[in-house]
């Protein structure tokens, strides 16, 4: 479904990602582990069109999109939830919801996508008229994969939707995350949490400082235990 | 443990070096008003007298410039007011020191006793600076708390203040129509010497701890203050320096002009100005030098288009608002294009020392 | 009392006016922190349309009407697409440098290309005409100007807050990365900025013409000063903030109006700032703004 080739980027002299090759294969759920600086937010972005790429080449369900603009790459059936949710603070939940169906133009389903949220996570909809910004972190990051998912994507990345969120929250929004790939959405989840990440996981890569170190699956990545330690901890 | 620092060698290497970089820092400033000292030695001894008042007035836009680079380039907040305080400068002058039987023609009921005052030209400049100065200092106490767009605004709210108060003010200012009688006592010469004066002044600055501070706060607020940088201390004092700068322009022209009136300091001089500091690079002074040689030279040559020009048998209509046009293209495509203008992030003089320390290599 | 509902329809009218423009400008500032000093010469733009329509025979007002404020979009997004896209990312000085060129070339365009000097359009003289509403006699254009802006601005907020555009635009104030992630385009959203934004100046415009009954290549510069003044007492980039900031300085200028004697009438525009930056002084941010928070991870 998604296949990374040579990517590099970089910001002026400094390189975040060295030579990146990465696949994620139709209804796979794959992890992209690696400690903080380890480039992992700069392959998402890169992955959206969000920074353009020194070089390499993504190509999405055999289309090559390296050189399509950000807007359009969604339209194709990639959506991101980005790291620190980016809500839209001063929209209200509906609004977010609306806006996250932007791109469909039927207007039933679309309401029928917001309802099946809205019974998911009954909180959204008891705060569906609020400012979204009043909501706690974890219930902004359901309103943020919720909003993803209403464009309806054939793929779904995943910027570390644990970051800033209790234990507790961060189990449910992984099991929910596990929900999602029982429905066969492809996903893409970089985590620095590994352990949460590696519950669902189907395939692990491992990057520190802009290069890959791993890749396989999660039962030999636990068992190397120094690489996991080394690169991931706790 | 610091005790033991502060008793030893590091406060004498920290001196010697403060000296040498002051140092660099004036020849630097020397260095890039040597092609201004040139073009000027050149005018005055080898061209006729229009182009010597041309040249007057392009000196008094070097200084205008010169001082609109000490705010705009080390605070980079965009300046559209600094016109008033030439004007200022201009008018100070204008009421001290005009002679008496000109008053009498000209603001016979100014208020204050001005009718019956005249000072010589040089305690006229300074209290004239000195109110300046005060101005400055208190329109600055609010710019410089004000986040940059707003501070912008502001600016061009004090020049409106200042233009409508020169209008309306008939008594004092003369209002719209032209004060005339001021002494002509400057020549090209002493503008040669305060154009140098006020390149090396704007150098210093930039390169003085202030400067450098006041850069740093511009690039990035939350580390400055992190560091203890007071951003608002310093646009405050960038401000002034400023203000006085150009109010020193407006001193030198009203004693080589001899005559003034309000719509000189107003939109025509911001728009020529800005334009030859964003084309010059508003970074370094070298850039407000290099914008005032070069548009100078090409708006002199597009306005001689404009009063309309015969070439050959054919005479071309006059084309009012040409030079406007190409002043805006001017500044539109630099922005675009390159927002760092001629002279980018290097003065003269460390371009120089760049280039021969490659070559030595 | 006739004089005092007189002058308060004078505040009102002169505020919805300035409301109307400052509007304009937060709606694209808010977007993409773009000061746009080339505002006034949208309104240009619009008058000078209509200038033209009329010497080539236009007749009906309403014609005229909708030709101001079509011009006026297309103009809003021309400027977007000819100068603004290439420093769209650009640092807001960059941008705020960018709009006054842009101002600088099309006013010297309009001396160049037609004249430097005022040229009379009567073609919307019609609408100021003098009303009789029992003992009042009240000006029609300033009627019109406050219920054509109340019905405008209402338009604005519903647009806002039930189109999927609107709601993307108020998004993209705080957050233009995400709403691209939406798949939502970023030029269309900014297109449609400019639109609003010079729609607002063209009936701006119309009344500016029905007023002063001429064209000048400064038409709107002035006006537009006053209007970023708006913008800065109501909070920068706040869309309330600029309507309320607009109709502030109705009431200021007409407050001046009223209490200035005769002689000191010239003062006015200089009080009028005084007045404002003094109250910057106590309110830094504005009266609806806020104190702009940095240093988020941007994305």
């Amino acid at each position: 479904m998604l296949s990374v080739d040579n990517l590099v980027v970089r910001y002026g002299a400094v390189s975040a990602v060295r030579d990146l090759n990465l696949k994620v294969g139709r209804g796979e759920l794959v992890a992209l582990l690696g400690p903080n600086g380890a480039g992992k937010s700069s392959t998402i972005n890169a992955l959206t069109g969000l920074v353009t790429p020194a070089s390499g080449r993504i190509v999405l369900d055999g289309q090559d999109i390296s050189r399509v603009r950000t807007e359009d790459r969604i339209r194709a059936g990639l959506t991101s939830t980005p790291e620190g949710r980016h809500i839209f603070a001063n929209l209200t939940v509906g609004e977010n919801l609306r806006l996250g169906a932007a791109t469909r133009r039927d207007p039933k389903g679309v309401r029928g996508d917001i309802d099946r949220f809205l019974a998911l996570f009954p909180v959204l909809s008891e705060r569906y008229g609020q400012a979204a910004g009043t909501l706690s972190g974890g219930e902004q990051q359901m309103l943020a994969i919720s909003r993803s998912l209403m464009s309806r994507p054939k793929l779904l990345l995943l910027d570390e939707p644990s970051l800033g969120l209790a234990p507790k929250i961060v189990e449910r929004i992984f099991d929910f995350i596990g929900e999602l790939k029982r429905e066969g959405l492809t996903l893409l989840v970089v985590e620095q949490n590994a352990r949460q990440a590696l519950r669902f996981a189907d395939r692990v890569y491992v990057v520190s400082t802009g290069t890959l170190r791993y890749e396989g699956p999660p039962a030999e990545l636990a068992d190397e235990h120094g690489l996991f330690n080394l690169y991931i901890g706790g | 443990m610091s005790q033991v620092l502060e008793n030893t060698a590091p406060p004498i290497v920290a001196a010697s070096q403060k000296g040498s970089a002051l140092r660099r820092s004036l020849i630097g400033g020397l260095v890039t008003s040597l092609p201004v000292l040139a073009i000027g030695l050149a005018i005055l001894n080898f061209a006729p007298t229009y182009y010597t008042f041309l040249a007057l007035g392009a000196f008094v836009n070097l200084i205008v410039v010169v001082g609109l680079q000490v705010f705009m380039g080390n605070s980079n907040i965009a300046n559209l007011g600094h016109s008033a305080f030439v004007g200022l400068g201009a008018y100070g002058v204008a009421i001290l020191s005009t002679p008496l039987a000109m008053k009498k023609l000209s603001i016979p009921n100014a208020p204050f006793g001005f009718a019956t005052l005249q000072l010589d030209p040089v305690s006229s400049a300074i209290i004239a600076l000195i109110v300046v100065g005060v101005i400055a200092a208190v329109s600055g106490k609010v710019i410089s708390r004000l986040s940059g767009v707003t501070a912008t605004i502001v600016s061009l709210a004090l020049l409106i203040i200042v233009h409508s108060v020169f209008l309306n003010w008939t008594d004092l200012f003369k209002g719209n129509q032209a004060f005339f009688g001021i002494p002509k006592v400057v020549g090209l010469p002493w503008m040669l010497v305060f154009s140098v004066v006020v390149i090396v002044a704007a150098r210093l600055f930039k390169d003085s701890r202030w400067g450098l501070q006041l850069r740093a706060s511009a690039q990035s607020p939350q580390a400055a203050a992190a560091l203890g940088i007071d951003a608002k201390r310093l646009r405050l004092m960038s401000w002034v320096l400023s203000a006085l700068i150009c109010g020193l322009a407006g001193v030198l022209y009203a004693y080589f002009a001899g005559t003034i009136s309000p719509k000189l300091f107003y939109f025509q001089m911001i728009f020529n100005t800005l334009a030859m500091l964003i084309l010059g690079g508003m970074a370094t002074v070298t850039g407000a030098v290099t914008g005032v040689i070069v548009l100078s030279v090409g708006l002199e040559f597009i306005r001689s288009i404009e009063s309309g020009v015969t070439i050959g048998s054919i005479q071309l209509p006059q084309l009012l608002g040409l030079s406007g046009v190409a002043l805006g293209v001017v500044i539109v495509l630099c922005m675009a294009f390159r927002p760092s203008g001629i002279s980018g992030r290097y003065e003269l003089d460390e371009l120089f020392s760049r280039y021969f320390r490659r070559n030595a290599k | 009392m006739d004089y005092a509902l007189q002058q308060l329809l004078n505040a009102l009218a002169f505020g919805a006016e300035y409301s109307l423009v400052a509007l304009g400008l937060a709606v694209v500032f808010s977007i993409m922190g773009l000061v746009n000093f080339a505002h006034g010469e949208i309104i240009g733009v619009s008058a000078y349309s209509v200038f033209l329509a009329a010497a080539l025979g236009l007749t009906s007002p309403f014609v005229a009407v909708l030709l101001a404020v079509a011009a006026a979009a297309l103009a809003a997004i021309a400027f977007e697409r000819v100068a603004f896209r290439p420093v769209r990312y650009a640092p807001t000085t960059t941008g705020l440098l960018t709009a006054f060129g842009v101002s600088i070339v099309v006013q010297n365009l309009f001396m160049l290309l037609i004249s430097p000097k005022p040229q009379s359009v009567s073609i919307l003289n019609g609408l100021n005409q003098m009303w009789f509403v029992g003992p009042f006699a009240v000006s029609s254009l300033q009627v019109m100007e406050l219920i054509v802006s109340g019905l405008t601005i209402l338009a604005l907020v519903l647009f806002l807050n039930r189109s999927t555009l609107g709601l993307a635009i108020r998004a993209a104030s705080r957050d233009f990365a995400t709403v691209r992630l939406m798949g939502i385009r970023a030029n269309r959203v900014i297109a449609t900025a400019f639109a609003i934004s010079g729609a607002l100046a063209g009936i701006a415009a119309v009344f500016i013409i029905a007023r002063r009954g001429s064209v000048s290549p400064d038409l709107g510069f002035s006006l537009v000063l006053k209007a970023f003044v708006a913008c800065v007492i109501g909070g920068f980039g706040s869309l309330a903030g600029a309507a309320a900031g607009g109709m502030l300085l109705g009431f200021i200028e007409v407050g001046l109006l009223v209490a200035l004697p005769q002689e000191y009438g010239g003062f006015k525009d200089a009080l009028t700032y005084v007045i404002i930056v003094a109250l910057l002084v106590y309110r830094p941010e504005g009266l609806l703004g806020q104190r702009v928070e940095l240093g988020d991870k941007e994305i």
